[in-house]
């Protein structure tokens, strides 16, 4: 019913009403005019090559036009105590009901945002992550309207977290999430984004973020992607750091059916640093798949790159890492890391760690390894009196509480660490 | 230690250097003869490490004044290759790392261009060995190191081992040890300095360049000169090394400015 | 045949000389009257002119390839000649028989074609543009049963052995530039080690294109039966023309149970010159097939030459316990541009593989390492270990790596590294500290960034890869 074509024009329906501003109306015209000429990507796309993203096209999703009433409890089980601030989207729609904000620093609602930090906005959003050739930004960018923008104040540095939740709450409904994030120079943010859901369904996210650091700016960036077993869930997040500045991510995806996480980190000048880690842990029928870009854009930054994937069941997990290093983008320092565990005889994963170098001075390295756990390890936990399987999800837990424990929000660490030891446990 | 009559091997006059167009070096002057051994000393970005790259030739820095004679002859005539065969030995802060050349094969080709240069027998793969297995005693060094990649997967210490064994081979008659101490775990250092100390002798002369006293705990230097924006600004004996290390590097600074108030 | 065709086949084609010998060359362009042309010309049988035709009537419907990692203007497949070959060609009796020009261009060449003047025990296939022109030792193998010889003799003497092997390992359509090759290969070596044979001396294939115009399609078959094994070399230059050549090979290994071949590589075709301007299209399909168990292939290349490198020397690994090895050097400067790697498929249980590839990209150009390691569901307990260096000479080229991991048995255990270095200032300036000239000091290094796969090299081939990538770098440090 649905050709790759005629896909996306059908996901375009239901877009928000025009706005009073007009660079928000071409803006999203313009990302029409590119989804109308794009089309959903195919396994012939190298850079889809392994992600098969047709069972999307057999579902008909619809924007949700008002948000769901929530009684307060329904949201409890996902607080995080430390916040200082939270905003939380039911099916995208902005629900201020269960929003708070102490941390004295705009983190606001990105619609009232268009206008309350209008320079802000007009001056990042949609620069970051282009759409020109990616259909799933540009469909995200044709549905602006709510999402999250957080402004930190220059030299401010705000220790307790920012929390962005995102709750699913209706089957086949499509949400467009959207954040931005400024850290004017010298600040010092950190962000959770948290996809969650309260049913099991198809439904369809489809989120973008971006997020630019001034000059000696540090943003911690906690994704984690929880989503209902049947969702699709494709996000495109597009960092920029400037002049000294430091981004840490750590992105863990657990749910979804289908799950596609690109990330691209400009290292856009000198003395920049970032620390790219990431957990996927799936079983089932479930593909996850990250792609990152670090691209090094100019001289002396540095980029560290952990990336597990635990597979189970007959599930797929794909990773493409890309490091790219400019014409003199001399003195970088990179080192990336792809770590895969395979639980299962049908379990897969592909993995192509890149490297791409057009400058002479630099020290870049990359691994990949691909195996089950150690033989030696697991005779050892047995032989101090552990069953095998105890012995087995020990260690399968330990092999993903490496990237947890750098999630720098102890009471996420802490719910994380306990949902993978529930589900390595749950493995009989 | 200063002999009678030993006969100059290093004059150094006015000399000025930079790199990438900023002046580092700013009318350096020092003699060295046979026999001495001195420390250089300074606050960092004084210009200690230049000097010393400078003096070995390194093509990052340009000379844009002054002369160093050395052994009787002008240094700068001679390419960096040909300075190390006519005798100047830079030992290295950071040594280079060079994947796959094992450790014995760079050592013999080093020996056996100096060898050839002062007209001396240059020595086989397995006359070397026996030649290098002695000279490594003396550093306490392990001779699985032969067999490693130069500098490759060392530690610090061991570079800095690695760098004098180097020395202890290639008997120059100038070594200028760049910030050999740096790295150096307290055995380490006792070790390095041994070697150096019985390398010493009437013919040759030592040039340490240093941020820290302790190096000059186990070398005991002649003269301590103390560099500061790309020149040396006072000089003493050891114990003005003692008296750098109670009370840091800023008195002599202001003093250097002070006597040259006086003196204008 | 048309009598067009007929009046072709009669002319004399007197243009393209570089060695002063007569050249046979056929009209430039491509289609089935092309093919039966060549095929005629070699006198082949009806079951190999269908293959051509197969492997044509595929290629007309397949793209040329865009993923590599290279960029070259389109190419004119229709103003290339397929054929062209020394002229007059008849059988020889003994080396006495060749041309003197021949001869005389491959002694300049440094290849022993006289048996007396021999390099010690090395038995050489010299194929001159399109055709091979002479085969050493023959007779001395024989004796041991093995058949090594030029693909077209093997056709009229062996047809049975030709018949079974040929496409077994790379089918007519598995890429576009072989299954050009399929349609329009003109010569190449046969090598068959019978069972339990191992094979007594290095066997050796030399290339050579001389024909401005022509493009080099040659195929090379190689089949180690049970518990046989054999070392085989080959190497190639090419004169220099301002224009660019298409090599289009296509090189099948196979090996039954317990069976062992290693093929080595020197690629020394003209590069082009230092603006870019000329130099050969090296498009190559290399792959090996580890049919039996406890089967080995080892592929071992030096890739210095070429505008453009495009290949991926594979294995197949289908038969338990079989190994697959790639040790590859590939140095690009100036404008050349290479995109190589290869592929091991590990289908069989306690399949291992290893791969070790070194990138040296000096000057303008480019240089990508591709790979795949692919473990198949039914590769139990199957191990790979890559390891993927690049080094990086001034700050104008561009080194990639490009691994591509794909897993589907958790029994499996792949492991890949990779790491840059460089040559520069500071290692040159650590040398000459040391008394040791820039000259030494860059020969040094490369020799042991690049020991790994040297150590794999037979002596000579060692020996000349060291010269190469010297000659190959001068100029372009310090």
């Amino acid at each position: 019913m649905n050709t790759a074509t005629g896909y996306l024009d059908g996901l375009l329906q239901g877009q928000p009403p025009a706005s009073a501003l007009s660079w928000l109306n071409q803006l999203r015209a313009n990302a029409v005019d590119r989804v109308a000429a794009l089309t959903v990507p195919t396994t012939r796309d190298e850079d889809w090559r392994f992600t098969d993203i047709s069972p999307l096209t057999k579902f008909s999703f619809q924007p949700a036009q008002e948000a769901q009433p929530l009684a307060p409890a329904a949201i409890e089980p996902w607080a995080i105590g430390e916040a200082a601030a939270r905003l939380v989207f039911v099916d995208g729609i902005y629900a201020p009901q269960h929003s708070f904000n102490r941390s004295g620093i705009a983190v606001e609602n990105l619609g009232a945002g268009f206008t309350s930090h209008a320079a802000a906005v007009q001056a990042q959003l949609g620069r970051l992550a282009a759409f020109e050739r990616n259909a799933f930004a540009a469909l995200n960018t044709a549905f602006l309207h709510d999402g999250a923008l957080i402004v930190v104040p220059r030299e401010l540095a705000l220790a307790a977290p920012v929390h962005l939740l995102f709750i699913a709450t209706r089957k086949h409904a499509a949400s467009y999430p959207r954040c931005l994030i400024v850290a004017e120079p010298g600040s010092k943010l950190t962000l959770v984004e948290d996809y969650v859901a309260l049913q099991d369904e198809a439904y369809f996210t489809n989120a973008v973020t971006e997020i630019a650091l001034g000059a000696n700016a540090q943003v911690q960036h906690v994704r984690v992607q929880r989503d209902g077993a049947e969702a699709f869930h494709i996000a495109n997040c597009a960092v920029s750091l400037a002049r000294s500045s430091r981004y840490h991510a750590v992105s863990v995806a657990l749910g979804a059916r289908i799950s596609r996480h690109n990330l691209g980190v400009l290292l856009a000048a000198e003395g920049a640093e970032c620390s790219i880690d990431g957990l996927a842990l799936i079983g089932g029928r479930q593909l996850a798949d990250t792609h990152t870009l670090i691209d090094h854009a100019l001289p002396q930054c540095s980029s560290r790159q952990l990336h597990k994937c635990i597979v189970d069941g007959a599930a797929h997990a794909v990773f493409n890492g890309n490091i790219m290093v400019r014409a003199g983008a001399q003195r970088t320092d990179s080192a990336q890391s792809s770590r895969n565990l395979l639980l299962s005889g049908k379990a897969r994963v592909d993995t192509k760690p890149q490297l791409e170098i057009f400058a002479d001075d630099v020290k870049c390295a990359h691994g990949a390894t691909v195996g089950q756990l150690d033989v030696d390890e697991v005779f050892y936990l047995k032989s101090r009196g552990l069953s095998e399987t105890a012995a087995r999800n020990l260690l399968t837990y330990a092999f993903g509480a490496e990237v947890i424990e750098r999630i720098p929000v102890a009471s996420l660490r802490q719910r994380l660490e306990a949902s993978v030891l529930a589900q390595t446990e749950q493995r009989p | 230690m200063i002999y009678q009559d030993s006969k100059t091997l290093l004059a150094v006059r006015d000399l000025h250097a930079s790199v990438n167009g900023t002046e580092i070096l700013k009318g350096m002057e020092l003699t060295v003869r046979s026999g001495e051994v001195h420390a250089i000393m300074g606050p960092n970005g004084s210009g200690k490490s230049t000097f010393a790259k400078v003096l070995a030739g390194h093509p990052a820095y340009v000379v844009t004044g002054g002369e160093v004679e050395f052994d009787g002859r002008s240094l700068f005539e001679l390419a960096p290759e040909a300075r190390a065969r006519a005798g100047v030995f830079l030992g290295f802060q950071y040594p280079i790392e060079i994947p796959g050349v094992a450790n014995s094969q760079f050592l013999r080709l080093a020996y056996n261009t100096v060898q050839a240069e002062r007209g001396k027998d240059e020595l086989d793969p397995l006359e070397f060995d026996d030649f290098v297995r002695e000279k490594m005693k003396l550093l306490e060094m392990n001779p699985d190191f032969l067999g490693r990649s130069v500098n490759e997967g060392f530690s610090g210490g061991e570079k800095k081992r690695n760098e004098i064994l180097q020395m202890a081979l290639l008997e120059p008659k100038l070594a200028i040890l760049d910030e050999t101490d740096s790295g150096l775990d307290i055995d380490a250092l006792r070790i390095v300095a041994g070697g150096v100390n019985q390398l010493s002798n009437k013919d040759n002369a030592i040039v340490l360049v240093t941020h820290y006293q302790r190096l000059l705990n186990y070398i005991a230097p002649d003269y301590v000169h103390v560099m500061e924006a790309g020149r040396i600004i006072k000089t003493g004996g050891k114990e003005l090394a003692l008296e750098l290390e109670a009370r840091g590097y800023d008195w002599v600074g202001a003093e250097a400015e002070a006597n040259a108030r006086a003196s204008a | 045949m048309s009598t067009t065709l007929q009046n072709l086949v009669n002319q004399p084609y007197p243009h393209g000389f570089v060695t002063d010998i007569e050249s046979d060359v056929a009209p430039k362009g491509l289609s089935e009257d092309t093919i039966r042309l060549i095929s005629a010309k070699k006198n082949e049988p009806e079951w190999l002119l269908e293959f051509r035709l197969h492997a044509y009537r595929q290629w007309l419907k397949m793209e040329e390839p865009q993923w590599p990692n290279v960029k070259y203007p389109k190419i004119d497949f229709q103003a290339i000649s397929y054929y062209s070959a020394p002229k007059p060609k008849k059988a020889l009796a003994s080396m006495d028989e060749i041309d003197p020009e021949l001869l005389r261009t491959f002694e300049k060449l440094g290849v022993p074609m006289n048996e007396r003047a021999k390099l010690a025990g090395v038995a050489v296939d010299v194929i001159f543009d399109s055709v091979s022109v002479a085969t050493t030792y023959k007779a001395k193998l024989a004796e041991v049963g093995i058949i090594f010889c030029s693909i077209s003799e093997a056709v009229h003497q062996h047809p049975e052995l030709v018949r079974q092997y040929l496409g077994s390992v790379v089918p007519v359509g598995d890429n576009y530039y072989a299954a050009l090759n399929s349609a329009v290969f003109t010569d190449g070596s046969f090598c068959f080690i019978p069972k339990g044979v191992k094979c007594p001396m290095d066997l050796s294939t030399y290339f050579r294109i001389n024909t401005q115009e022509s493009g080099q399609f040659e195929r090379t078959l190689i089949v180690a039966e049970a518990g046989a094994s054999v070392s085989y070399l080959e190497g190639c230059t090419a004169p220099k023309f301002d224009t660019n050549q298409l090599h289009a090979a296509v090189v099948e290994l196979v090996a039954l149970d317990d069976a062992d071949i290693k093929y080595s590589t020197v690629q020394n075709w003209y590069a082009g010159d230092e603006n870019g301007l000329g130099g050969i299209f090296n498009f190559v399909t290399k792959r090996g097939l580890c049919k039996g168990v406890n089967s080995r292939i080892s592929w071992t290349q030096v890739e210095t030459g070429s505008a453009i490198t495009w290949k991926y020397p594979s294995c197949i690994l289908r038969g338990e316990n079989s190994i697959g090895e790639f040790y590859s050097v590939a140095l690009t400067n100036h404008h050349q541009q290479a995109d190589t790697g290869t592929k091991m498929v590990h289908l069989g249980k306690n399949t291992r593989s290893t791969i070790v590839s070194k990138g040296i990209s000096a000057g303008h150009s480019n240089n990508s390492y591709r790979g795949l390691v692919r473990i198949a569901p039914t590769a139990a307990g199957a191990r790979n270990y890559s390891q993927c260096d690049s080094m990086l000479i001034g700050e104008h080229c561009g080194a990639n790596t490009f691994p591509y991991i794909q897993v589907n048995n958790p029994s499996a255990k792949v492991e890949h590294e990779a790491s840059t270095s460089k040559i520069g200032e500071d290692q040159l300036f650590y040398f000459a500290q040391r008394g040791i000239g820039a000259e030494e000091a860059v020969s040094m290094i490369i020799n042991g960034f690049c020991k790994d796969v040297f150590q794999q090299l037979p002596m000579e081939f060692a020996v000349e890869a060291t010269k190469l990538l010297g000659l190959k770098l001068e100029g372009s440090v310090g």
